[in-house]
């Protein structure tokens, strides 16, 4: 996924969208964090124009916190704070990144190998 | 005594004679003295007049040197301050008896000597004032622009909550830095500093409501039911021009009030309405500001006040330059009203949304908030596929209408009509899901777009935007492709494996005769050939 070109300078300031803010109400998003189950905006009242673009983005499916930042064309501290507004008011759902597969660690692996090779020379 | 009366008569005679010289000498001196006399009166009367005239050449040298002296001590400083603010009044003659007079032709030919020096003047030590401030303004403009560059690349990479807010506070200082040297350097006969690409009006508002302090309390509506644009070269100056309505706007209303901004379209063009329901301006100020933003004649940095307010003078600058009109009247709401209209012919576009969308805080617009009930492209999930939506049609019609238009139309003028809208749904209805592109913006239909230019369109519709036009196929036909390669190949396989086995005639093929291995590849080739033809002709 590439980000769409940039050209020119930009127009629309980013501290517009949380005038200001870029301190979230919960400090467990990140990146990766996965959004999903995004209230219909057209049946919600009192949203702001970049909460509603950013309902429309996540409806119909997930995308994680930094696609839907690059699909905004907002940095991700800033869409952080729109995605725990809307979280907050119960409009949309943020699911903690799944975690890589937790590995072995190195010590049993390196007995594992000694095991091997002692079974293998006898 | 004959002697006697001859005596007598002589002497008689003598004296008869002597009296008649004496009388005759008599009358003529009484004639000089009468003459004299009347002599002395005439000298005595002309020595009257001389003096009279003396008398009233002294007053009316008097009264001249009073006028000078009143020329010296009033008119002039008059003029002086009459020039400095048109509207001190410059006093006349003193005395009106000279009215018409040389005297009065000569002094007013010193006062517009002193007039145009002290003019030419000032408009010399002006120009060199804003020489000087354009100077400091375009470098400083410069810098700001590269500090925000920089700014932005930082928001961009520091995700820690503490920076990025410090960042974005940052961010807004500059703004506002940048907005105060821009309409300093445009007063000073700058141009705006900055060409932009062809943006959205939507964008151009709130772009234009970041750069002030008090941006929350402005709310803005979009009335806009096209996707309409600015040209780029009139971009930043219709944003500096709404920059400074709204600061005006935001500063002489209570900071707990809301600045109602419309953006309206027109037949001929698009119109931005601000209003406060601020403190207001009375007649005079209200003449003032439309003088200046009429913007008629060069502006002197002397006349802005100390500091200067250059408001207004910017908005005239620019809208003399780019062709804006500009008008400020007492708003319904209390306070002022400005309204800036933006004319259709040479600055506004309609644009793409798809290729160029909207930043995400610009309002959304009627039309689109309306057609956004209905799913549309759901960019980032390239693999969901859509199933056919059960439509519901005018808010259909909008978008494809729009849409239809926007592809064809980037380069088309504003001003013509923008398609017939009634002609779209039908094709829109016959469309099938497709999958969508990874773009983001959300009312982004690009199905859409390709279908609903019509049946004509799909060749010629939006080179740039869409990929390149294979002919569409439906699943149903690629079903029949698919079923006649397999046809194909099973009764080829099928044919050469009885000719081979008991060398009869292949049983699925009637039209070939032959009983031999190469007929039975013939055959096989025969319905290759039927199948590539099924490919070729996908309609058939």
């Amino acid at each position: 996924m590439t980000p769409p070109p940039r050209d020119g300078r930009r127009l629309v300031p980013a501290y517009l969208a949380t005038t200001g803010r870029a301190r979230p109400s919960r400090n467990t998003l990140d990146r990766l964090t996965v959004l999903h189950g995004a209230a219909d905006p057209s049946t919600v009242s009192g949203l702001r124009p970049e909460e509603i673009r950013l309902l429309e983005l996540l409806r119909g499916g997930a995308l994680s916190l930094a696609e839907a930042a690059a699909h905004l064309r907002l940095p991700v501290s800033v869409v952080k704070v729109l995605v725990a507004d809307l979280v907050d008011a119960g409009r949309l759902m943020a699911r903690a990144p799944i975690p890589d597969a937790e590995l072995p660690e190195r010590q049993i692996l390196e007995k594992v190998l000694n095991g091997l090779r002692t079974l293998k020379s006898s | 005594m004959t002697e006697i009366p001859v005596a007598l008569t002589v002497i008689l005679s003598v004296g008869t004679a002597a009296a008649v010289a004496l009388a005759l000498l008599l009358a003529r001196s009484a004639r000089g003295a009468k003459r004299l006399r009347q002599r002395s009166a005439a000298t005595e009367k002309d020595l009257q007049e001389a003096l009279r005239h003396q008398a009233a050449l002294a007053q009316r040298a008097q009264a001249t040197e009073a006028e000078v002296r009143h020329l010296a001590g009033a008119r002039v400083p008059d003029l002086t301050a009459a020039l400095a603010h048109p509207n001190v009044p410059v006093r006349g003659l003193l005395d009106p008896a000279f009215r018409g007079t040389e005297l009065d032709r000569a002094l007013t030919t010193v006062l517009e000597q002193v007039s145009d020096a002290v003019t030419k003047e000032r408009l010399r030590v002006d120009g060199a004032a804003q020489a000087a401030m354009r100077g400091a303004t375009t470098t400083i403009q410069a810098l700001l622009y590269q500090l925000q560059t920089r700014l932005q690349t930082m928001q961009e990479r520091y995700d820690d909550p503490f920076i990025a807010e410090d960042l974005l506070a940052a961010d807004f200082l500059n703004e506002q830095a940048l907005r105060r040297i821009q309409s300093t350097a445009i007063v000073c006969g700058a141009w705006p500093g900055l060409t932009r690409q062809n943006s959205h009006l939507g964008d151009i508002v709130v772009g234009a409501m970041s750069r002030l302090s008090g941006y929350e309390r402005v709310q803005v509506t979009n009335q806009l039911r096209d996707p309409v644009g600015v040209v780029a070269r009139a971009v930043e100056p219709a944003a500096v021009v709404l920059t400074e309505l709204l600061a005006n706007a935001l500063h002489y209303s209570h900071p707990e009030l809301p600045v109602a901004v419309t953006i309206q379209q027109g037949n001929r063009g698009a119109s931005l309405i601000i209003d406060d329901a601020g403190v207001g301006m009375h007649a005079e100020e209200l003449e003032r500001a439309q003088r200046l933003m009429a913007g008629q004649d060069n502006v002197l940095l002397t006349e802005l006040g100390d500091p200067p307010r250059t408001g207004f003078a910017t908005v005239g600058q620019l809208a003399r330059q780019y062709g804006f009109t500009t008008s400020v009247e007492a708003s319904p709401y209390g306070g002022v009203r400005a309204i800036v209209h933006i004319p259709g012919e040479p600055l506004l576009t309609l644009l793409d949304e798809e290729e160029q969308p909207m930043s995400p805080m610009a309002p959304v617009p009627r039309s689109t908030a309306s057609a956004a009930a209905v799913p549309s492209a759901m960019p980032g999930h390239a693999a969901t596929q859509r199933p056919p939506q059960p439509r519901s049609e005018p808010a259909r019609n909008d978008t494809v209408h729009l849409d239809a238009g926007a592809g064809r139309t980037a380069e088309r003028p504003y001003s013509e009509p923008a398609g017939d809208p009634q002609a779209q749904p039908q094709s829109a209805e016959e469309e099938l899901p497709r999958r969508r592109r990874r773009r983001p913006g959300p009312y982004v239909d690009l199905g859409t777009s390709g279908e609903a230019a019509g049946p004509a369109g799909s060749a010629g519709a939006a080179p740039t935007a869409e990929p390149p036009q294979t002919p569409a196929a439906s699943p149903e036909e690629s079903a029949q492709r698919w079923a006649a390669f397999q046809r194909g190949t099973n009764s080829g396989r099928a044919a050469v494996d009885e000719a081979t086995e008991t060398g009869t005639l292949p049983r699925v093929t009637p039209t070939a005769p032959g009983s031999d291995t190469d007929h039975g590849n013939a055959v096989a080739d025969d319905q290759h050939a039927d199948f590539r033809s099924a490919e070729g002709n996908p309609q058939a």
